[in-house]
């Protein structure tokens, strides 16, 4: 049985098509990630699995319950962490798992016992009755998350759980969310445009990019797909540019080519062996290479290879409307 | 029904304890009613052969007390749903949308609390009153006042959840909730008598459910009875206005909210 599943998937916005056309399924118990960069459709998928959205078209189930003639059901199955922290700055940390707790109708006798238990686990139990305003960024996503769990849903979707926190409170989350998964063995849906946090934490990724999966696969496989290494090259100027490419894409070694102005990505299996030719090539019609530079490939050459460009670190504030203008724009 | 009772519950308890963390807010609302019955009862002190000519033999004052308890409730309760706009913003409302709670316990649960809070400042309202000399004669009438004005505000919070709901933004919600409050109130026997408004006034007033509000706090707070209108006409009139706000707002809140915001 899977967790999630959607079939041709399509929400559109007027003209803009946000999400098109997607079908995937989750297994029970996987940790499931969808990495793309803002705008990708990311949260309008997370949307529509969380019963906020009506899908254009296509179906989505969540547990084998249809999000739209079942929505109740999937409400009952579901706990959502959203992009932005959600917990109510007025009330302590103990008085928001309690709102969640009723919210989520978890029986009054085990009540106070759950929240004990996730602060334990968040490790907010020595925090619990200060106000909120108090904490700090990475405490209050935590207690955000332990909000979702409380009910122990059967899925968990995490938009973006570390977007807009430092490197060490990101790692922090990771350990948490490893640790619920193990603990309380449910699926997680997640959506990230961090490569190392996909990396970090998926059994599954979905590279999603305007709208449309590119591929889902584990990121062992997406990287071992991707030949054992990369060759980045920076070139000094554009000149003969074309017939050095057509040349290149001639060594035996070389699986594919991506280009960006001077910039050269070379998917290759044998580096060692392709480099001394690359510069003979290059000596051959006099092009200057500033730097190069031989490495195993990252998620970040999987994104590249599939999508054509690189995923933008951008942590600005996501506006839809915003980009749906500039969704509008590449699309004319 | 006995769940949306319990969700309802929980939203109440939420935005009280929202209320409650946010204090320093509550004597600030208090100004204004404050200085309409302190001021503008004065002001009007002059105009007493008024409203004795319609058989009223108090101060001015104290004939506009009720008036002023009933702004307080008004005021309060037409501009209390504004938080919804925020739930909206800061993703409190689509952590209660993607529970299993209703959607109708959710609008039900704003509107008791904030009826509840309304009828906190308007019994200070009155408290302020009696501090400056209103007379009340009977104190026990001071519970079915309450509950007279806890039942009004439920009723007038509906208005305030639905154009919260459907308002997008906090421009809009403003401009609408001045648009309607201040006519609501000028258009009742808050400040002046029924009978010497001229007659197109009085029967727009006729139709406005504050103004019989107003005429049963007066009832119970002075014991004069005004305009002829039966206490029982004016109890069913508000029960009645109450009822189809918490229907109507339970329907425009849930499909308001079903959008995406």
């Amino acid at each position: 049985m899977y967790s999630i599943e959607t079939k041709s998937l399509t929400k559109s916005f007027g003209d803009v098509i946000a999400v098109n056309d997607i079908s995937f399924s989750v297994n029970s118990g996987e940790i499931f990630g969808f990495l793309g960069p803002n705008g990708a459709g990311k949260s309008t998928t997370m949307m529509i699995l969380t019963t906020l959205l009506k899908p254009t078209s296509g179906q989505a189930l969540i547990s084998e319950f249809d999000v739209m003639g079942n929505a109740k059901k999937v409400r009952e199955r579901i706990g959502y962490v959203q992009q932005e922290t959600t917990v109510d700055e007025y009330l302590t940390g103990r008085e928001n798992l309690l709102l969640q707790a009723k919210l989520n109708h978890i029986p009054k006798n085990e009540i106070n016992s759950r929240i004990d238990e996730v602060l334990e686990l968040i490790e907010l139990s020595d925090k619990q009755n200060d106000s909120v305003v108090t904490y700090s960024g990475g405490m209050r996503k935590r207690l955000d998350i332990a909000g979702g769990l409380l009910h122990r849903p059967k899925v968990l979707f995490l938009d973006e759980p570390t977007v807009g926190l430092d490197i060490q409170t990101r790692r922090k989350i990771w350990e948490y969310i490893k640790k619920i998964h193990k603990e309380f063995d449910m699926t997680i849906f997640l959506s990230t445009h961090y490569m190392e946090e996909a990396d970090n934490l998926c059994d599954r990724i979905g590279i999603i990019d305007g709208g449309i999966i590119q591929v889902i696969d584990s990121p062992e496989n997406m990287k071992n797909a991707m030949g054992n290494e990369v060759i980045s090259i920076i070139m000094d100027n554009t000149h003969n540019r074309e017939s050095f490419l057509s040349q290149l894409k001639k060594i035996e070694f070389v699986k594919n080519i991506n280009e960006d102005g001077t910039k050269l990505t070379l998917f290759v299996s044998n580096g060692t062996q392709v480099i001394p030719k690359i510069f003979q090539i290059s000596s051959e019609f006099k092009i200057k290479i500033n730097t190069i530079s031989l490495t195993r490939p990252t998620l970040d050459d999987v994104f590249l290879s599939y999508t054509g460009h690189e995923i933008r670190d951008d942590d600005s504030h996501f506006n839809r409307k915003r980009e749906h203008a500039k969704m509008k724009r590449l699309r004319s | 029904m006995n769940s949306l009772m319990y969700d309802t519950y929980t939203i109440f308890w939420r935005e009280l304890k929202r209320y409650k963390k946010s204090r320093s807010g509550v004597l600030i609302r208090l100004i204004q009613p404050a200085i309409w019955i302190i001021v503008v009862g004065n002001i009007f002190s002059g105009t007493q052969p008024l409203i004795q000519s319609v058989g009223f033999d108090g101060e001015y004052i104290e004939f506009m007390a009720p008036g002023v308890i009933i702004l307080t409730a008004i005021f309060t309760s037409i501009f209390g749903g504004v938080n919804t706009l925020w739930d909206r913003r800061y993703g409190f409302m689509n952590k209660a949308l993607t529970s299993p709670i209703s959607r109708s316990a959710i609008a039900l649960g704003k509107m008791s609390a904030i009826s509840l809070i309304a009828a906190m400042q308007a019994s200070l309202i009155l408290g302020i009153a009696l501090a400056i000399g209103v007379n009340f004669p009977n104190p026990i009438m001071i519970a079915p006042i309450m509950a007279i004005v806890i039942l009004f505000s439920l009723g007038f919070s509906g208005i305030s959840v639905m154009v919260a709901a459907t308002a997008k933004s906090q421009e809009t919600f403003w401009g609408m909730i001045n648009f309607l409050g201040m006519p609501l109130f000028m258009l009742s026997p808050a400040l002046f008598p029924l009978e010497l408004l001229p007659n197109w006034l009085a029967v727009i007033a006729k139709l406005n459910p504050v103004t019989y509000t107003v005429l049963l706090v007066r009832e119970l707070m002075t014991g004069v009875s005004e305009g002829g209108i039966p206490i029982l006409l004016s109890l069913g009139i508000l029960f009645a206005f109450v009822l189809v706000m918490i229907g109507l707002a339970s329907y425009v809140f849930t499909r308001e909210v079903n959008k995406p915001f």
